[in-house]
This record gives structure tokens, sequence and C-alpha cells, in this order.
């Protein structure tokens, strides 16, 4: 019985070729959606790789009259020390402005044995960073204070760059960089921390140890507090700042709230081509019903023959759907050719696995929309009068 | 072979109510070739329809083979169809997408039956019909007559009892008519098949071996 379906499907080859067009442009589609969907899941699955939780983030500008470096240098310290001497704060610590979910990005690139890797988060902290916010050390050490006077600059990489430029061996004691002027001494490898939401996989990251230069451009201090601080402490906090900064425009946010207003921003996309793939599913849906419908229209005569003939309702309905489902076959075989080279040339660096777990949930939903389309018109098929059909032709 | 006993047949509509057969009885033999005729409208094709199980009556009991075939579900009718029938049709009611072979495999699908069991019978029923040489052809490559020669095979090829046959030459000028009324003579002469066959072809009828006439949905003759 196949082999005659086959072989009507292939005579009627240019009637069919429209529905398998049409076939093959929403198993794209929502390859293209499964494909975002599950790369977004996979990605909110892994651990945020901190504890955001209680952990404020105040910006503020440099605004101090002095030049003099020892100066500078003088008032920062002084600060963090008055923060952290504050009864409900637990630990704190200098960043620079691209702290997690606040959309500041500040990348670099490297060539390490002639590898070259880009996109890597550049991050600038102090020594209290990790006791800040909770970060897993996974080998190695965070920097301390006696690291401002080694002979060799110290960085600290995360899990994705050390994957990246050691695979599976130790990176602790290595030197990063080819370039002789600018290595620098990797002494220890954190875990990966999602810094741009839920949603969004965690990029190659390099830690630098800030000097004490470089406080009047870091712009941000990690604040984590106790779970009783509230608003009341929030405000001093904020003037215990604004005293210490003058002139300087002052801004206190707390990291979760900064998190769930990043992940609605990260999920807008995915909203949006959700609502695009199910008005297309529906008009999908809808063609592959009128073309089957037209279809069982057309060939009346052919289903009344087919009766007369000895084929019982049932097997005249299994027949449409079947012609249906192999119309879904052939268009799926050539939207898989289509959507495999999407691993095999790694479009959008994302896993393979995203890729062919979005093929196959693609292929079942096609299976099932043309099943469902096509039952309901091979019931409609099954109850043709032979007799009437056969006038009617 | 075919007994009709008190056949009736009705149309309902909301408003109308149109009595199409009338009280017909018919006791067709096995091997006998008959011709019913009768104007268009008084109820020939109906009347067919019933005897080849593609029309229920609203009245009346039908025998096939000593088989009542009151009782039978879609599938036991359909099998029964596909077995002891075959039906050839004015307009051929060929398979336009496919070739002349696999239109007249088209019954021994429905059967346990191989691709090569298939073939091997296609092709044998349309040697029988002289179109041996067609059987990769289109139907839409064919002459009506030729047409009319692959529905012939087609009904034949499942090796039916009986064969039903609506207007079979209806479509054809007189000498392809005459062909075709003479390979269901020889059909009927050499292997017994039953035929019953619907005309408005006096000539043709007379060649059969009974006629029975129509008018406005009761037998007259």
């Amino acid at each position: 019985m196949f082999k005659h379906l086959f072989k009507m499907i292939w005579n009627k080859k240019k009637q069919n070729s429209l529905l398998i067009v049409e076939i093959l442009l929403s198993f794209m589609v929502i390859f293209a959606v499964f494909s975002f969907a599950l790369n977004s899941y996979s990605n909110y699955a892994k651990p945020m790789g901190f504890n955001y939780d209680k952990v404020w983030a105040i910006s503020y500008n440099h605004t101090l009259e002095t030049t003099n470096p020892d100066s500078v240098t003088l008032v920062y310290q002084t600060l963090l020390r008055n923060i952290k001497s504050m009864p409900l704060v637990v630990d704190a610590s200098y960043h620079s402005g691209n702290v997690p979910f606040s959309n500041n990005h500040s990348t670099t690139g490297l060539t390490q044995k002639g590898v070259q890797v880009t996109g890597i988060n550049d991050f600038f902290t102090d020594e209290n960073y990790v006791s800040t916010t909770g970060t897993k050390m996974l080998s190695g050490r965070w920097y301390n204070k006696t690291d401002a006077i080694t002979k060799s600059t110290v960085i600290v990489i995360n899990n994705t760059l050390k994957e990246k430029l050691f695979g599976k061996a130790d990176a602790v004691g290595k030197m990063l960089g080819d370039n002789p002027k600018t290595r620098q001494k990797i002494i220890g490898v954190i875990a990966d921390i999602k810094n741009d939401g839920d949603y969004q996989v965690a990029a190659p990251a390099l830690y630098n140890r800030h000097d004490t230069s470089a406080y009047k451009w870091m712009g941000k201090i990690l604040v984590k507090v106790s779970p009783e601080a509230d608003a009341a402490f929030e405000g001093k906090l904020y003037k215990l700042m604004a005293g210490s900064l003058k002139k300087s425009n002052i801004e206190i946010e707390h990291l979760d709230n900064k998190l769930t207003a990043y992940n609605k921003f990260t999920l807008v996309p995915l909203i949006i081509l959700s609502i695009v793939a199910a008005f297309l599913i529906i008009n999908v849906a809808l063609g592959i019903f009128g073309v089957l419908w037209y279809n069982i229209n057309k060939r009346r005569g052919e289903i009344g023959l087919r009766r007369a003939v000895g084929a019982p309702g049932a097997a005249v309905s299994a027949q449409l759907v079947y012609e249906a489902l192999i119309l879904a076959t052939l268009s799926i075989i050539i939207g898989a050719f289509f959507a495999v080279q999407f691993p095999l040339l790694n479009v959008f660096d994302l896993p393979a696995s995203v890729y062919l777990f979005a093929m196959l949930f693609a292929m079942i939903f096609i299976y099932l929309l043309v099943l469902v389309c096509s039952l309901y018109q091979g019931k409609q098929a099954a109850a043709i009068y032979p007799a009437v059909a056969l006038h009617e032709e | 072979m075919i007994q009709l006993q008190n056949i009736e047949k009705v149309y309902r509509t909301d408003t109308i109510q149109t009595l199409a057969l009338n009280s017909i009885s018919l006791d067709i033999e096995k091997g006998e070739f008959l011709s019913i005729m009768g104007p268009s409208g008084c109820g020939k094709s109906t009347l067919l329809n019933i005897m080849g199980l593609l029309d229920a009556p609203s009245k009346g009991s039908i025998k096939i083979d000593e088989q009542s075939t009151g009782n039978f579900n879609d599938k036991q009718l359909a099998a029964f169809r596909n077995k002891k029938l075959g039906f050839i049709f004015q307009s051929y009611h060929l398979i336009n997408d496919l070739q002349v072979l696999d239109n007249v495999e088209l019954p021994l699908l429905y059967r346990d039956t191989t691709a090569k069991q298939r073939k091997q019978l296609a092709t044998e029923a349309l040697e029988k019909v002289g179109l041996s040489n067609r059987i990769k052809h289109f139907p839409t490559q064919l002459s009506g007559g030729q047409r009319q020669r692959v529905a012939i095979a087609r009904a034949i090829v499942g090796r039916p009892e009986i064969i039903l046959a609506d207007e079979p030459t209806g479509n054809l000028d007189s000498a392809m008519g005459n062909e075709i009324m003479d390979i269901l003579l020889q059909l009927n002469r050499d292997e017994g098949t039953t035929i019953v066959m619907v005309t408005h072809d006096e000539n043709m009828a007379n060649k059969t071996h009974r006629l029975v006439r129509l008018f406005d949905g009761s037998q007259v003759q």
C-alpha cells in the first residue's frame, strides 16, 4: 500500500509541492523557536554561579577634586572600611562598571598558543569579591593584598575560559597570553557566573585585580548585606556614600531586582518569536486543513471508486492520513538537511545538542500537527457515500 | 446469484420524498447476462448501486450468492464487494495519476496479495482486454474505448462472479461500444461471469440474455 501511495504522491508532485513547501517552512520556524527555547532553558537550568540575594550594587561618580593618587586611594579605602563597618553589612567589594545584570559589558580578546579567544568579559575587582558574592573557587585561590607586590601580574579566569584555553588540564600557575609584555599569571579558576541573567550562557571571563590608581573609574561597589537590611538601612548607606563622595550621583540597586528586570528583557525576543510562531502554526494548520479538504473534494470520485472496489471506510481514512504523513516526511527530510547545517557549521555558537533536540521536537510537532489535521479530513472522507461520489463524478 | 425482493428506495429531503424504486423483485441466475433499460431518472443506476451494495434500499432484501447482505457492516460490505463484484462505469472512473497497470491493480490492494501477484493478475487482465502494450500509459494518454477496456480489466482482475456495468458504452461511439460489448459477452460466455448492465442502447440490450425495463421506479418488463 505504501508503494502505491508513494506512486500517487510522486505522480502528483506538482500539486503536492505547495503543501511540502508549506510544511517545510513551518518545520524551519518551529525548529528556530525550539532552538531558542531549548537554549534558554538549558542556560536557565545551569547554576547562577554566585549568590546575588541581598547583594546591592552602589553606583558612584568620581568627584574628588584632589588628583593626588595617595589621597584618592585613602578616600576610597576609608569609604570601603566605613561601609564594611556598618552593622548589617556582611562584606563589600569594588567592582568595574560591568557588574552582573547591568547590561554593561567590557570585553577583550587574547591569543594563547595561537588560539584566539574573543568576547572575554573583562572584570576589575578587589580581594573582597569572592566573599561578597559567594562565588565558588574551582581551583587555586582568589587574589589578596600580597599580590600587589608580586613580579607577575596575577589574574583569575572563569571555568569557560579555562576550558577554551586549557581543556581539562589545570590552568593554575600557567601564564595567560602569548604577548610577553602583557602576560599574566593565572592564580585561580572561578565558577562561571551568568552575568547576563538566567537565560544567557556564561561568557569566558577574566578577573583582574585592580590597582590603587583604578578607584576613580571603578564606578561600582558590591555590598553583601544581612537579611535584616531594609529601606532604612539603605537610606543610611546612601547617606554615607553621599557624605563621602560629595556631588556624586549615588544609586543603590538590588541585584535580585536587576536580575528580574534583565530576565524580562531577555525573554522579550522569545515571547515575540513564540507569538509569531503561534500565528504561523495556526496559519499552517489552516493551510494543511484547507489543502486536504480541497484534495478530498477533488478526489470524491476516486474515494467512491476505492470504496466500490473494496476499501472499507477505515482504509480510505487511513490512506489520506498516510498520504499527509508521507508529505510531512518529505518536508521534514528537506528541512532536516537545512537544520543539520546549524550544528555542523556551529551557527550562533549554540551546543549541538540544542539543535538536535530542537530538530527532534520540531519533527514530533509537525507530525502531530499533520496528524490532527488529516485525521479529521480522513474521517470526512470515510463518510463519503460511494454511490453519491461515483454519481457526482 | 442475485435475489432482490420488494426493493424500495426513497430519497428524502426536508420537504420532498421521492420514490426512486418501487417494489422491485428480481432473480438473476448465475452466468446470466441481464440488461436494464429505461428512461433517464427511472432508477436504473439506483438499482445497480443497490445490487452492488454501494447503496442501501429503504425496504426489501438482497441476497447475493445465497448470502443475505442486510446485516453486513462497512468492513464486511467492502470485503464482499472486493471478492464478489466488479464495477464498470460510464465515465470509467480511472485514477489519472496512476498508470494503467496500477489502476487495474487497485481492487487487489484491498486483498491479501503480494506486489508480484498483483502485477501478474493485472497483466493477465490487461491481456484479456487487449491492452498489455499500454501498461505504462496514463489514462489521459488513452482513447475512450481503451479507457473503458482498462476499467473492464480492473473489474475482472479480482475474478469476481458478478460484474455490474453502468452504461459501459454510453460515452463511446458505436464501433468502440461494440468492442466493449464483445469483451463483456466473451467474459460471460467463456468464464461464466454474471453480468448486469444498465444501458440506453436497444441494440446492446438485445445481445444480452434478458432485458428488464424500468419506468418511474417500477419494473415494467
